[in-house]
């Protein structure tokens, strides 16, 4: 099976500052496949090209078998996006903005289910600026699912969130996956991509430094004669603090 | 097509929910207009007198003169068919004929004494009886001067009924012009500014719709907004301010429409140079207030100074207010107003290639 993203020697700068600096690897079908670095690594402005918001200087990208460079709005069609730095209009109810971003695709949907299946049924007939972060961030990954993508795209989809959130989320993300969905996210959280990631790769400086699987990335570090000065706990803060306040979603 | 219809209708129900922009938009204006309206600026101050002198002899010369000095009659003079006309447009509060055989003499037993006709008013008692008081004191005390006896012409009366504008019928066009120009301004500045920087924009571009289908629908709503706006306006001033509309209520929203396009150009130009929310009320107060103040919304445009009159005559809104005054008070038609529909025209051509040039979606 051909991969669903494929990228070759993809590079965008910044005046002098390279900010893509020759980017490659591919995506399979049906994979959870993250993106990991620093702040400034470059992974949102790789992302935004093949997303087909920015232009890349040069390289080549296929989306979902579709040159970014040449049809954009055809990669459109086709893939769902959350963006790291992005709201919706004001004063529409969160069925209403489902139903506006499957208008946008040329679509109707069945937005309550969409909002069911993000677990914002109840939320339906209310503002979307009035929604906690968390339930924001499930209301734009409703929304990008009104036009069944091939490949949705998560930008930092869990930061800000509160544990129960991000959880919640991962488990929506598995959710979307098993329906047969590539998910393409980036983040700077590692625990995040070893509990959800197929394979990473692993940005700095506008290049990929590492690309395999989580596992598979800690055995070749172990194998490198690498082993933490501090002994490994069976629990951490993180463990006390969901096991004192619940796995259940908080709606603040 | 469907896109766009469908994303305006949705714009509009949002808009419904908004109640800043619907208080600022709608209310706003209504309490302008209720405020003005109320106030009745411009009621009083002068009585309006056409003097048509058929005499035009030394004691009828002497007799003007005498109503020259008097500070509450404003003088005009011409023929009698035009001076009626006048009157009749409302233009004056009482015509005064002087008959071919005024003179000011000692009465004698039988004679017949020449008779000055007043034509009144009707729709003006306040001014008309201050006026005729005004009059029949000047005659008395120019009888008595000369020849030391009760007047010796006589002062007959009619009433004419004329078409009067109050000042809520002029007030209300230019109301009508100051919320095009707010509504077009200000709904694409906040709106375009914020949704920028919060990246509303940035989100619906990464869907296939078109940049032409999203500003269509931008553009459509915003026009039927103030389509809509206009025509409460117009209701509230007939129904609640007993405004008359003399010319066509067609032409009256064409022309509005038009105007509509012009400010959300102006909007559109602006917008392209304003980047934080926080210049936007700023810039906004920049490019409106000098048109709410030399442009006529709520004063007549003598009243600007000679040296900012250059600037008065080419604003885009003194165009727009001209053009629906004509049409609203004195039932102009569409080829009366085509100088300010070319100024409107060519404001928008202006402002249009601004935009074009300096607008952008994304920041």
């Amino acid at each position: 099976m051909p991969p669903i993203v494929s990228v070759r020697e993809l590079r965008k700068s910044y005046g002098q500052i390279a900010a893509v600096d020759g980017v490659s690897f591919d995506v399979a079908e049906r994979e959870v496949f993250a993106l990991l670095g620093p702040n400034g690594a470059g992974k949102t402005t790789t992302v935004e090209i093949l997303e087909g918001l920015r232009q890349a200087d040069s390289g080549t990208a296929l989306v979902a078998g579709v040159d970014v460079r040449k049809d954009p709005s055809g990669v459109k069609e086709r893939i769902g996006v959350q963006l790291q730095q992005s709201a919706f209009p004001e004063n529409f109810l969160a069925k209403e903005i489902v139903d506006l971003f499957a208008l946008f695709y040329g679509r109707r949907v069945d937005s309550l289910a969409l909002l069911r299946a993000v677990g914002l049924e109840d939320k339906a007939k209310a503002k979307s600026e009035k929604l906690s972060g968390g339930q924001r961030q499930r209301l734009s990954i409703a929304v990008a699912m009104v036009n069944e993508p091939q490949v949705l795209f998560l930008d930092e989809p869990t930061t800000g969130l509160d544990p129960q959130g991000r959880r919640n989320l991962w488990e929506l993300i598995r959710a979307i996956r098993e329906r047969g969905t590539t998910v393409f996210l980036t983040t700077h959280y590692l625990d995040e991509a070893e509990v959800l990631c197929d394979r990473v790769a692993i940005m700095d400086n506008g290049r990929i430094v590492a690309l395999d699987s989580p596992r598979a990335l800690v055995t070749s570090l172990l194998g490198r004669g690498f082993s933490k000065p501090v002994q490994q706990q069976q629990a951490n803060l993180e463990d006390v603090f969901l096991d004192l306040t619940g796995h259940a979603l908080r709606e603040d | 097509m469907r896109q766009v219809l469908g994303y305006t209708l949705m714009l509009l129900r949002a808009y419904t929910r908004d109640f800043t922009a619907l208080f600022f938009g709608f209310f706003f204006p209504l309490i302008f207009m209720g405020l003005f309206g109320i106030l009745n600026f411009g009621s009083f101050g002068h009585v309006a007198v056409g003097i048509v002198d058929e005499a035009n002899n030394a004691d009828s010369q002497a007799f003007r003169a005498g109503l020259g000095k008097i500070e509450t009659l404003q003088l005009s003079s011409g023929t009698s068919d035009a001076q009626l006309d006048s009157l009749r447009k409302g233009d004056r509060d009482i015509v005064l004929v002087i008959p071919a055989d005024f003179k000011i003499t000692p009465a004698r037993q039988g004679a017949v004494v020449p008779t000055l006709t007043l034509y009144a008013n009707q729709g003006r008692g306040e001014q008309v009886a201050v006026g005729s008081a005004i009059l029949t004191q000047v005659i008395d005390q120019m009888s008595f001067a000369i020849t030391q006896t009760a007047p010796v012409v006589a002062m007959k009366r009619e009433e004419v009924a004329g078409r009067n504008l109050k000042y809520v019928d002029f007030l209300t066009p230019g109301i009508v012009g100051m919320t095009i120009m707010l509504l077009g301004v200000s709904s694409v500045m906040f709106s375009f500014v914020v949704d920028r920087q919060r990246g509303v924009i940035r989100r619906i571009m990464a869907t296939p719709i078109s940049r032409r289908s999203y500003m269509a629908a931008h553009v459509l709503e915003r026009l039927l907004l103030a389509v809509v706006q206009v025509l409460i306006l117009l209701a509230v001033a007939v129904f609640a301010f007993k405004v008359s509309i003399v010319g066509s209520l067609g032409l009256l929203l064409a022309i509005a429409i038009l105007g509509s396009v012009l400010f959300l150009c102006l909007g559109f130009a602006v917008t392209g140079f304003v980047t934080t929310e926080n210049q936007a009320p700023a810039i906004l107060q920049l490019v409106t207030l000098p048109q709410m103040f030399l442009s006529g919304v709520f004063f007549s445009r003598d009243a600007v100074p000679a040296f900012l009159k250059p600037v008065s005559d080419v604003l885009p809104l003194t165009f727009l207010n001209d053009a629906l005054r004509q049409v609203s008070t004195a039932g102009a038609g569409i080829l009366d107003v085509g100088r300010d529909l070319i100024g409107i025209v060519v404001w928008s051509v202006i402002t249009f290639v601004i935009a074009f040039r300096f607008f952008k979606l994304e920041s």
